[in-house]
């Protein structure tokens, strides 16, 4: 178990952390333990009436963007919360998965008294115009350019030095305006404008997150979804969407988050109860209703298993109600090959 | 040549795939290659591959294809009862829960191994939708193949084929592990009996192809090979650098001869072979 103060690892039953002195009361369980609230048990995937993809807003009286729900002027022609075209909006497949973005390089999205601007294709950069007031944080790498003037600061982020801890540095920095400030990410892909609305929150998971406003509130949490392998005397666990998850939520006032995903991406919403199999590191976001674990599929096959891989395919078992977001451009899951010792709560399908 | 007058309906002949489509149609039905872009071919000789426009939806025997996204397209199949396809585990996107998967039986995959798996194709059979892409920028190559052709794709490289096209491998003679741009010792063979089949392979970059005349030659970077017709013959060659010092260095290419299509791509990523 880890102190959920300052994150050390403590012997499992401590009261109190040797480092910090503080009370271990509500600790933060060690990776192998949080467990889904009860999925479904798995049977025949219930038939799933396919909802016919969202209709496009209409031109002329458009009230509100189908894809990120902002207000719309019956004059506009692309959302200011999200960049949107107005008039065909995301493409969707004949699988119901919206295609994002259906934006118009240059697109302007507008939140508090400031602007952003996504200009490119291939690796589009996010273009802010800070006014005075505003700010927007960000993983310092994704920075391309700003104003000499534009002030920026570290920002104190609870918990962080656990993720580093964990092996995955994070220092978020802060921008405040007025000024001009830039971002971009190192791998062609496209960039996802997701406006968070008061009482709204979204899962991300980790190094997708580009920037959001400075009213965004910061959280993040254990997936508890691992499992682990055995090589020799080397045992690892891998953690297919990652060991920690972001959370972006906001409170008084609607923000603003940039994520950067791989190849193109692809959002559908889930009825409730509606189950779809995903690559484990093709997710990008989802919403915090959607659950989620492991999922074995072991094809059918007439002949003997070879060595450790154990005749099987990992997946990742989303269940609705919510969004859920995939990339086209995934990396390689590490350990799917290797003999698998333990893994969190799975599901699994033997055809 | 004269028009046939029994001719009821004019026809369109697709440029990449030679098929049929109807005088209206604005994307080719069997590969998706748009039908109002005029062919891209470079002075040299190479013609772009097609871009194919976002959504374009591709028939092949009773299942479609929708090809999604022009970053990394993803392939997302809508199988018919009755037909499957086969792929490598590697690039399944998403899938049904209900699409049955089973292993193709394959001699010697034990002996070609990816990404620490051991090398396996694996079925889906329909009714159900599943989806495919890979992990790096590129274009998706559609080749529907008539009875008779045989295709050789760089491994690795295909996306997925329709269960009408057999599959081999074969092993290419005299490339040690290194000459090959780090790795294809193997290139995958796709062979059309009775039926005509659906072939899909990424290419990372742009993918550019020529045809070569009978006893034609180019020399290729190995890395960027990506297909070939089985006419198409590949030998290494080393090309001495000579420096006038130290003796200079070695570089090695692949000389593919014809007759047939050769098809490039213009990102050579190296996998590592583990």
């Amino acid at each position: 178990m880890f102190c959920a103060k300052c994150g050390s690892r403590l012997p499992d039953g401590a009261r109190f952390c040797g480092a910090c002195g503080g009370m271990v009361a509500a600790y933060a369980p060690a990776p192998p333990a949080v467990q889904p609230p009860a999925p479904p048990a798995y049977g025949p995937p219930p038939p799933v009436p396919r909802p016919a993809p969202p209709p496009a807003a209409p031109q002329q009286h458009a009230a509100r963007c189908s894809w990120c729900g902002s207000p719309l002027d019956a004059a506009a022609t692309s959302c200011p919360g999200c960049g949107g075209n107005v008039s065909e909006m995301a493409a969707s497949t004949h699988s119901g998965w919206l295609q994002l973005p259906g934006r118009k390089d240059m697109a302007k999205l507008q939140f508090g008294q400031s602007t952003c601007q996504i200009e490119g294709l291939y690796v589009p950069v996010a273009d802010f115009n800070l006014a005075a007031g505003d700010s927007v944080y960000f993983a310092h790498h994704a920075l391309l350019w700003k104003d000499a003037a534009t002030a920026i600061t570290t920002m104190p982020l609870k918990g962080a030095w656990k993720r580093v801890f964990a092996g995955m540095p994070l220092i978020m920095t802060q921008a405040a305006g007025p000024g001009h400030i830039a971002f971009s990410r190192d791998l062609p892909g496209e960039l996802i404008a997701v406006p968070i609305h008061p009482g709204q929150a979204v899962d991300v998971r980790e190094h997708l997150f580009l920037t959001a406003s400075g009213n965004v509130v910061y959280d993040w949490f254990q997936t508890g979804i691992w499992f682990s392998t055995k090589s020799g005397d080397e045992t690892e666990t891998h953690y297919p969407v990652g060991m920690f998850m972001d959370r972006f939520s906001a409170t008084g006032q609607p923000g603003l988050l940039l994520l950067h995903a791989g190849g193109n991406v692809f959002v559908r919403t889930l009825a409730p109860g509606e189950t779809m199999l995903v690559k484990p590191t093709a997710l990008i976001f989802k919403d915090p209703a959607v659950q989620m674990h492991l999922h074995f599929e072991r094809p059918q096959t007439g002949f003997m298993s070879w060595g450790s891989w154990g005749n099987r395919y990992l997946w990742l078992r989303v269940a609705g109600p919510g969004r859920v977001g995939v990339q086209s451009a995934f990396e390689h899951l590490h350990g799917e090959a290797l003999s698998m010792q333990g893994h969190s709560y799975a599901t699994e399908m033997r055809w | 040549m004269s028009t046939p007058v029994a001719e009821p309906f004019e026809r369109l002949q697709c440029q990449w795939c030679q098929s049929l489509n109807e005088k209206s149609a604005l994307a080719c039905r069997s590969c998706g290659a748009p039908l109002d872009v005029r062919n891209l071919v470079s002075e040299s000789g190479w013609r772009e591959a097609p871009r194919i426009r976002d959504m374009t939806e591709i028939h092949f025997s009773n299942s479609t294809c929708q090809v999604e996204g022009e970053i990394v397209p993803v392939a997302e199949i809508n199988l018919s009862p009755g037909d499957a396809i086969f792929f490598e585990h590697h690039v399944m996107l998403w899938k049904d829960e209900s699409v049955p998967l089973t292993l193709m039986a394959l001699s010697g995959g034990f002996k070609r191994a990816f990404a620490g798996m051991p090398f396996l194709i694996s079925v889906a059979s329909g009714p159900g939708r599943i989806a495919f892409s890979r992990d790096a920028t590129g274009e998706l190559v559609v080749l529907p193949l008539q009875p008779g052709m045989e295709v050789d794709v760089r491994e690795h490289a295909f996306l997925l084929s329709s269960h009408q096209i057999q599959y081999s491998f074969v092993r290419i003679k005299g490339l040690a592990n290194i000459l090959f741009g780090g790795q294809g010792m193997y290139m995958d063979r796709f062979v059309t009996a009775g039926s005509p089949g659906l072939l899909i392979l990424h290419g990372y970059g742009n993918v550019f192809e020529r045809v070569l005349r009978p006893g034609e030659s180019i020399m290729l970077e190995p890395g960027a090979f990506l297909y070939k017709d089985s006419t198409v013959t590949m030998d290494v060659e080393f090309q001495k650098l000579g420096t006038g010092f130290f003796g200079g260095a070695n570089m090695s290419l692949a000389r593919m001869t014809g007759p047939g299509r050769v098809g490039i791509q213009s990102m050579y990523v190296h996998h590592k072979t583990e």
